[in-house]
């Protein structure tokens, strides 16, 4: 019976070992000085890795990948939580779905098709700025300079990722205990008061679930940065993952693979964890 | 009939909700608005309108100009993707019950499997899967699959296979272990539980599984890039790409290809979103129970 249980699960472990492969292939290669230049690899320590830190462009797209994933993680929460309580204390079921609807269809659009779009919404003549004009609201400059270049790309990301959060927050509203919050009515606690006692106390796994994804989703992001700043090397807009894509195209390829093996230490350092104390542990206590 | 001073009418009060509600979810649709709208404009309306202004002579033109160039890529998504993503989801479920059985058995070594399994299916959903890139190129192009259906499948497996055990994972603690302790006490052989009782007890949340795997299969746009070079094998993300190269060369078409490569999934989205949304309530109910 046992040896069935296993043989059904042989195809996701087998592909998820192959990953690993894939992996641990990067960090073999990151201790090379595999690139055009020497198209017959020897092992070089960690001369790959010292030589990214002489590199500006690698420090400045990590920045820039971590600032872009905390700040979706703290903004998309507080978008998320917001959307959730609003819908949450709505009385009608139908016009909640069709809200939640509107608010997380971000979320099945090609982020590639995305950024083409904002790419428009973002000109500044004929843009969101026609219409801000047009409301007497400051009108940024968006792309066009580069101190608000990076915002830009945040609001793209966090338009696109909120409803992720939105999703958790309210999925976990409604599995708090219904007597908990008739209770709460009894005693005329007003929304807020059971926002705040009631339904988040008990939301732990919603703010689990939308950090981690938040942050994961956000560090992984390819096509925004990469259009939005019309190619590889803009300085403004470069995370980690274009700059490894960046590496390759130019064939560095130990300095991709290093770059690689930086991006998947950083999301196994926050996947293992969220893994087994999070999802893991919320599910065994079933 | 007055309110008493301090407190708000409720009927004042739920206006207000509402409101504020409608302002955030027409700020969340200017987008999909601006890409409807300006798919219909022509190339000079495009330039000399603003983004959120309807076309004031609606034209399909930008649809007919770039379907010749997507027509293939959209066909070649449509192959592959929906069949990957449920042989993903299905055969992932299959491992979901396998670990279900592994972390409610209580030796040591099964607890340890069970951890790095876990591990290891997380890692593949939420890795930057780019970071694969260079192994994963060459393990395809090794194996001769470069521009193949088969080798697009191959190396979505490697991703979206764990995804599917790991999302079926949570969703199958929704069903009690009792009463698949009591079907393996009647000595059902574990696929019997599986394909009878536990497949059937978690089907919301293996379609909100599959929903899940087809959009980010669909919208996935660095595997197929790295793995086809033929115009003939493009999938559709990729190609929406080339209708762009910064700002000197965005078409009015942009709106209409970005249109075409996201009706799939926004068609699903819209039809089976009720089953998506019901799947991820599901998630959260199914966790809690303390």
């Amino acid at each position: 019976m046992r040896i069935q249980g296993l043989l059904m699960a042989i195809p996701t472990i087998f592909f998820s070992f192959l990953l690993l492969y894939l992996v641990i292939w990067n960090l073999y290669f990151s201790f090379t000085n595999w690139s055009l230049l020497n198209p017959h690899p020897s092992f070089v320590g960690f001369q790959t890795y010292a030589s990214l830190l002489y590199m500006e462009y690698f420090s400045i797209s990590l920045s820039h990948s971590i600032l872009l994933s905390v700040g979706t993680v703290v903004f998309g929460n507080l978008l998320g939580l917001l959307f959730a309580s609003l819908l949450y204390f709505l009385g009608n079921e139908k016009m909640r779905s069709i809200y939640l609807s509107l608010l997380i269809y971000p979320l099945s659009i090609s982020m590639a098709a995305n950024s083409l779009i904002w790419l428009w919404l973002f000109n500044i003549h004929i843009g969101i700025n026609w219409l801000l004009r047009l409301l007497h609201l400051p009108v940024p400059l968006w792309l066009s300079s580069p101190s608000t270049e990076f915002p830009s790309l945040m609001v793209v990301v966090i338009w696109a990722y909120a409803g992720l959060s939105l999703i958790f927050y309210l999925a976990a509203f409604m599995g708090v205990d219904k007597s908990l919050i008739e209770a709460a009515r009894i005693d005329r606690a007003n929304p807020l008061r059971i926002l705040f006692r009631v339904l988040l106390p008990n939301s732990m796994n919603g703010f689990i679930v939308s950090s981690a994804l938040l942050f994961l989703f956000s560090f992984r992001i390819f096509s925004p940065p990469y259009l939005l700043s019309g190619g590889p090397t803009n300085i403004f807009l470069q995370t980690s993952v274009v700059y490894m894509y960046y590496l390759f195209t130019t064939e560095y390829f130990a300095q991709a693979s290093a770059v690689a093996t930086i991006i998947t230490a950083i999301a196994t350092a926050v996947v293992i964890p969220y893994a087994l104390y999070g999802i893991k542990r919320w599910m065994k206590h079933e | 009939m007055s309110s008493k001073p301090g407190r708000v009418n409720p009927t004042v009060k739920a206006a207000i909700h509402q409101l504020v509600i409608i302002i955030f979810v027409v700020i969340w649709l200017i987008p999909i608005y601006a890409m409807v709208i300006n798919g219909l404009k022509s190339n000079v309306a495009v330039y000399t309108t603003p983004v959120l202004i309807p076309p004031s002579s609606p034209t399909i033109e930008p649809f007919q100009a770039v379907w010749s160039s997507l027509s293939r890529p959209l066909l070649n998504s449509l192959i592959l993707v929906l069949p990957v993503a449920f042989i993903a989801t299905f055969l992932g479920s299959m491992a979901a019950y396998f670990f279900y059985m592994l972390s409610n058995s209580f030796s040591r070594v099964s607890s340890f499997v069970s951890n790095f399994l876990f591990s290891l299916i997380s890692l593949a959903t939420f890795i930057p899967y780019q970071a694969t890139l260079i192994p994963l190129t060459k393990l395809i192009a090794d194996m001769g699959l470069l521009n193949t259906y088969w080798g697009l499948a191959f190396a979505f497996f490697i991703f979206y296979m764990p995804t599917g055990a790991l999302l079926m994972s949570i969703f199958i603690t929704a069903i009690p272990p009792r009463i698949i302790e009591a079907a393996r006490l009647d000595r059902g052989s574990d696929w019997r539980i599986f394909y009878k009782l536990v497949f059937p007890l978690s089907l919301p949340g293996f379609i909100s599984t599959l929903i899940f795997n087809i959009i980010e299969t669909w919208n996935n746009f660095f595997i197929p890039l790295m793995l086809t070079t033929t115009p003939n094998m493009r999938l559709i993300p990729v190609t929406v790409q080339s209708f762009t190269g910064g700002y000197a060369t965005l078409y009015n078409e942009t709106f209409a290809a970005a249109f075409i490569a996201s009706m799939v999934p926004l068609g699903i989205f819209i039809f089976l979103g009720r089953y998506f949304i019901r799947g991820l309530i599901a998630l959260g109910t199914g966790g809690k129970g303390v």
